[in-house]
């Protein structure tokens, strides 16, 4: 709740406006039966000139004026408040999920977070928005109209609401029952949803087995008791409407009946006789959204509660308190003393870990290799130093600082990365390099174009650094996708320390060799490491570690790696061989 | 009311309306075309009761509390006086009347007296002169109950049958489109991610659910009221009815603007809901890069302009709709001002009767009901006419085998006959044109014989076994079994005699035992025990707490990496086919499991013909033939013994592993 309340503070004159002239409306509605009683009470006793009825028509033509005023004021007020909140919380929403650290995006369904994104933010708009409207008008009309019932009749009155409170009985039973047919059914549309999720995910085993009709039968099972569910829903939600408008003719009913006997004798003129009917399908609306206007505002509140526990959620990475110890300068010295890393388990379950005491030290300006199996933890090691994740356990340091005790920040703008898996936004490819950075010069552009050996492939682009990758990148291949994330990392010149994480595994071996050059050309003034299984890749590192099970099993200089044999002499000479074959 | 199902990607916008479509629903709602015209029929018989309500008050008002004068009554027409008339046929009538003799004018065995002066008379005269109305009004109430009961009772009946029959629509119309969508090409799945084609089959469909039944409630109960209302108001009075209508070619004009309108503000609002969404998925993402990069700051203004553009485009929505509303209840207000004007006019004059005027503002209100809901039904009909045609889009999509009429089709192959050679003659593959990935390939392998293919990543390996299954069509060359090109074959003829063992082991959410059935579902209890025993399961399978009837799920804990490795082989046991497609795994598993692997994947190739990409060496070794791929050739193949001796690629990769 308290997540709405500065919007409805905010916009508080423009609601108390909106609520004004909804209950004006309403009460004017309310004065046209009144014109039509008195007309039909005229007509009755036949006493009436023309030029009376046409005043009578006039009234009603003036009051349905001002009720179109107001109520184009109501719509824009009230309407316009709920896309008001809408467009904050959203906002507030997307601030708030950049804020939040890789780790809650890992125990985190995008596509749940994407629901919260639209459909919990859609129920909230529609529940301040229709629902706040709806509501009111309910209560306002309902109330008002009873209130002209009983100034023409109260025991008249009295006998026409008899049925009401059975539709409010009548409609709670129901909803409970809805809520749970309800959950019933989007259960099984989720279960519908997984099969053909996993059938189609496994479509090379269904073929392979031939298998399709068996498939085909049992989605067509899942599907068939989708629908049965569904129709068990629909015998409540079906009968709920009829119902309403069962008691609300049953009203009807009670009227010319009631209403009849009383005006035959003479209790009643014709006219109020009218008016009750008028009154009383006017009631019938309220009565009916009540039980829509609950359902709105309930599935509201639970949307709200939604996107209010996202909003609490704290960013495990934070800039710890005392962070005064960093140097006005990163030179980019890097050492990690007994780092230990486990990846956060969302079920509370221990994992086991990614990394166990590691440790490394490479001076400034210094190249530090890492090779392994896969899965011994290379990317792991890396994406600690960004504080992409924390360590469990042991110490980062960087120029012999704790990276915890650098402002976040500082320490990321240190860096530049390269990710396993090239991410592209849907932008230009000048876009996904510069981030449309104003400061950035051609020149400089051209130069990580060149290093990233991205020049030619743009040039060969269409309409070249303006070329728009779409979705991830879907025009391009996965190795131009991973040249425009080398030349993003590549033209921040500033960052002492450069990050590369399996950077030429995308590309073809000549490519590959080049790029290599252009890592080694800027390794002499920056500090690199470099995560690949290419061992041609790091050979010329100052400092080559290789990790097996999260543990290192070897480090030392490429000779001297060779010299002791192993994993790391192993693979070198079998990818010699490859590669001479390549050659040949 | 409208559910929501998730969110879809909207790549492509909503045109308006299209009879095209509806026209390819037909096919669907053909079979239940019994129940459709049943449910138009219920419709037909709720309008009139529908239309009826009003006309019994009328009724009442006419005939029996504001009693109409009858010709005889000729003398007091004119002078503003409403005539009441009584027969003189009971006593206490006549009583009644020969109390009052100043107020009655006593006519053969009639009396008249003025409506206004029955107030004079006391409640028991007046309900005892008045004994025949009451009671009159006691039957049409009566009636009213009967009408509304039998009302209800339709109602739901109707809303049960057409809910039903949607229903049963869909249903068919998500079997035809995944059987549609299973029969694509592998190809295609490659192409299109998963997410998408399961919502088309679900959340679409659904929407499209909404189309279904908003379009039977709009054309057939919506247009009938409007059609009956009409009919109805004509004859009660045809002159106040055209009278009333003139404000209809209003309503027309004011709707048909609007729709306009309406469409495009909806049209505007999807694409920047859409882009909305593209941004925040991007941004999930691409979460890591962002952070990197210190972008979020960038990102964060960037989309709030498009956040705030989207409130632009709602608000420009609420404003059509603000002045629509309005509008419509406007000239509802301006018609009820002439029924009270024209028509109070034709009451002094005594030719409409007070019932009739009264039965008149009820029907207009009636009138205008259904052309206020239509914004909302335009919403619905909207988003369901996208998720149609993104449907049909789907179905249109004809991916099937680059081939699809092979030149000679060979519908009778193989045909009972045993599998004895497998032959790849000239063989080339690419998936983008240019850039090859299996060039020339040349290979014959004999019955029980198995045939080994190693070679670095991306040599192509895995692409040669998509081919022999059939998945992909080679762009030159052929694959023979027997010597019949499998490419003339049905794919499912060709697949029936493999069995393929994938590099990750994919498991369906079942228990183990559905999932072996899966191979072969003809298989027996005793059956499945013999092969969990062949693939090194049964132990411990047994010791799981619900044996075999355990269920794998996506991510479970229950069953290791490993173990799943082995049910995928005795998937392929269970198969008992003569070709085993296998790529080996390359997933680290502990050296016991491993074990059990080697000696799973021992009993599944033994006596059978295989072709399997084997990662390690000493897999490869055992092999009757092994051959070397290298960039999409195959560089080398013999026997192991051969290739050592040759000392080339092979042997020095072997030399390197020991």
């Amino acid at each position: 709740m308290q997540l709405i309340k500065p919007y409805f503070l905010a916009n508080r004159w423009r609601i108390l406006t909106g609520l004004l002239c909804l209950t004006a409306v309403d009460f004017l509605q309310l004065c046209i039966p009144l014109v039509v009683k008195r007309a039909v009470d005229d007509l009755t006793a036949l006493n009436v000139v023309p030029s009376r009825l046409l005043v009578y028509a006039g009234w009603i033509v003036a009051l349905a004026v001002f009720i179109g005023l107001f109520r184009y004021v109501w719509r824009r007020c009230l309407i316009g408040t709920s896309r008001r909140i809408e467009e904050g919380i959203r906002n507030q929403l997307f601030a708030h999920l950049q804020q939040l650290s890789a780790e809650y995006f890992d125990r985190s369904k995008t596509g749940d977070l994407m629901a919260h994104a639209t459909n919990d933010i859609q129920h909230i708009r529609m529940a301040t928005g229709m629902g706040i409207v709806a509501l009111t008008d309910a209560i306002v009309l309902g109330t008002a109209a009873v209130g002209f019932m009983i100034t023409i009749d109260l025991r008249l009155t009295l006998l026409v609401l008899i049925p009401a409170p059975l539709i409010v009985f009548g409609t709670r039973i129901f909803s409970r029952k809805l809520h749970q047919r309800y959950r019933v059914v989007q259960e099984s549309f989720a279960e519908l949803t997984e099969t053909v999720r996993e059938r189609f995910s496994g479509i090379r085993i269904v073929k392979a087995y031939t298998r399709e009709n068996g498939s085909s039968a049992e989605v067509d099972r899942i599907s068939r008791r989708y629908v049965e569910k569904n129709l068990l829903l629909v015998r409540v939600t079906r009968s709920l409407f009829p119902m309403t408008i069962f008691f609300s003719n049953l009203g009807m009913v009670i009227v010319l009946y009631a209403g009849g006997r009383l005006t035959i004798s003479g209790t009643l003129t014709p006219g109020d006789l009218v008016a009750f009917i008028n009154y009383l399908g006017m009631l019938t609306w309220p009565m009916m959204a009540m039980g829509w206007v609950t359902n709105l505002i309930q599935r509201g509140k639970a949307s709200l509660e939604r996107i209010q526990r996202i909003l609490e959620e704290r960013p495990l990475i934070l800039e710890e308190t005392g962070t005064t110890a960093a140097p006005e300068n990163c030179s980019g010295g890097l050492s990690a003393e007994a780092v230990s890393f486990r990846y956060p388990s969302e079920d509370g379950r221990r994992r086991v870990n990614a990394l166990s005491k590691v440790s490394f030290r490479i001076e400034p300006g210094q190249t530090l290799g890492i090779v392994g199996p896969p899965g011994s933890g290379k990317s792991s090691l890396l994406q600690l130093i960004p504080r992409i994740y924390d360590v469990s356990g042991g110490r980062i340091r960087l120029d012999g600082v704790d990276i915890r005790h650098w402002p976040l920040h500082r320490l990321r703008s240190s860096v530049a990365y390269v990710p396993q898996e090239p991410f592209l936004f849907s932008g230009t490819v000048r876009h996904n390099i510069t981030f449309d950075d104003p400061d950035i010069g051609d020149e400089r552009l051209h130069r990580a174009l060149r290093m990233a050996r991205l020049d030619r492939t743009v040039a060969s682009l269409r309409q070249g650094l303006e070329t728009v990758v779409g979705e991830r990148g879907v025009v391009l291949s996965g190795g131009q996708k991973q040249r425009i994330a080398l030349a993003r990392a590549f033209l921040r010149e500033e960052a002492p320390l450069l990050l590369l994480d399996d950077p030429i595994s995308q590309v073809d071996t000549e490519t590959g060799n080049d790029i290599i050059g252009s890592i080694r050309r800027m390794s002499a003034t920056r500090t690199v490491v470099i995560v690949s299984h290419r061992i041609s890749a790091v050979r010329f590192a100052d400092r080559i570690l290789v990790l097996d099970g999260g543990k290192v099993a070897a480090s030392g200089s490429h000779d001297a790696l060779l010299a002791e044999g192993g994993y790391y002499a192993d693979t070198f000479r079998m990818q010699e061989v490859e590669e001479s074959f390549h050659a040949a | 009311m409208q559910h929501d199902y998730g969110h879809f990607e909207e790549d492509q916008l909503g045109k308006p309306y299209d009879i095209r479509l509806m026209r390819r629903l037909w096919p669907f709602v053909r079979p239940y075309r019994r129940w459709l015209v049943l449910t138009i029929a219920l419709v037909i018989v709720l309008t009139f009761l529908d239309l009826s309500m009003p006309y019994i008050t009328k009724i009442a008002i006419d005939r029996y509390i504001v009693p109409q004068q009858t010709s005889s009554d000729a003398a007091a027409e004119g002078d503003g006086v409403r005539p009441y008339t009584v027969r003189l046929d009971g006593p206490d009538v006549r009583k009644v009347v020969e109390r009052h003799p100043n107020l009655f004018r006593v006519q053969g065995g009639q009396a008249t007296i003025p409506f206004e002066a029955l107030e004079r008379l006391s409640p028991t005269e007046v309900r005892t002169l008045r004994r025949e109305d009451l009671s009159g009004v006691g039957m049409l109430a009566l009636l009213l109950l009967v009408v509304t009961a039998a009302h209800f009772g339709i109602n739901f009946v109707q809303m049960m049958i057409m809910e039903y029959a949607g229903q049963m629509v869909m249903h068919d119309l998500r079997m035809r489109l995944f059987n549609h969508l299973q029969g694509l090409s592998v190809a295609f799945f490659s192409r299109q991610p998963v997410a998408r084609l399961v919502t088309r089959v679900t959340n679409d469909v659904q929407n499209m659910y909404e189309l279904f039944t908003s379009v039977i409630v709009f054309i057939f109960k919506d247009l009938f009221l409007l059609v009956g209302i009409t009919a109805v108001l004509m004859a009660i009075n045809w002159r106040l009815s055209l009278v009333t209508f003139t404000v209809l070619p209003l309503v027309l004009a004011a709707s048909m603007h609007f729709a306009g309108l309406a469409r495009d503000a909806f049209r505007e609002l999807r694409i920047k809901v859409a882009e909305i969404n593209a941004r925040f998925s991007e941004t999930i993402s691409g979460i890591k890069v962002i952070q990197l990069f210190g972008e979020q700051e960038p990102n964060y203004r960037r989309f709030t302009r498009l956040n705030h553009e989207n409130y632009l485009a709602g608000m420009r929505q609420i404003h059509v709709f603000a002045v629509f509303m309005p509008v419509i209840e406007l000239l509802s207000a301006v018609a009820l001002a002439t029924i009270i004007w024209y028509g109070g006019g034709r009451v002094v004059q005594g030719t409409l009767s007070l019932g009739e005027l009264v039965a008149f503002i009820s029907y207009i209100r009636m009138f205008f009901r259904p052309i206020r809901d239509i914004s909302e039904k335009y919403n619905v009909m909207q988003n369901a006419m996208a998720s149609a045609e993104r449907i049909f889009l789907l179905l249109d999509n004809k991916d099937g085998l680059r081939k699809p009429d092979p030149a000679r089709p060979d519908p009778g192959f193989l045909d009972g006959e045993p599998l004895s050679v497998v032959q790849l003659d000239r063989v080339s593959f690419s998936y983008n044109p240019g850039e090859p990935v299996l060039q020339d390939i040349q290979m014959e392998l004999r019955r029980g014989e198995t045939l080994a293919v190693v070679g670095p990543t991306g040599s192509g390996k895995t692409t040669l076994m998509h081919l022999l299954l059939r998945f992909y069509e080679p762009d030159e060359g052929r694959i023979l079994f027997n010597g019949r090109d499998i490419g003339n074959a049905d794919p499912q003829a060709v697949r029936e005699r493999t069995a393929l063992v994938t590099q990750d082991p994919f498991l369906f959410t079942a228990s183990i035992a559905d999932n072996l059935r899966f191979g072969n579902p003809d298989l027996d209890e005793a059956g499945l025990r013999q092969v969990l025993e062949s693939a090194q399961c049964a132990e411990w399978v047994r010791r799981l707490p619900d044996g075999i009837e355990t269920v794998l799920s996506e991510g479970g804990q229950s069953v290791s990496s490993g173990e799943r490795q082995l049910l995928s082989i005795a998937r392929a046991m269970a198969r008992d086919a003569e070709l085993i497609i296998l790529d080996e795994a390359t997933s680290y598993v502990d050296s016991e499991t491993e074990e059990r692997v080697q000696a799973a994947l021992g009993h599944l190739i033994a006596d059978r013909t295989a072709i399997l990409v084997a990662h390690r060496l000493s897999t490869a070794r055992g092999a009757d033939r092994i051959a070397v791929m290298h960039h999409g050739r195959i560089i080398e193949s013999g026997t192991h013994a051969k290739l050592l001796e040759n000392r080339g690629f092979y042997y020095r990769l072997y030399q390197l592993s020991r």
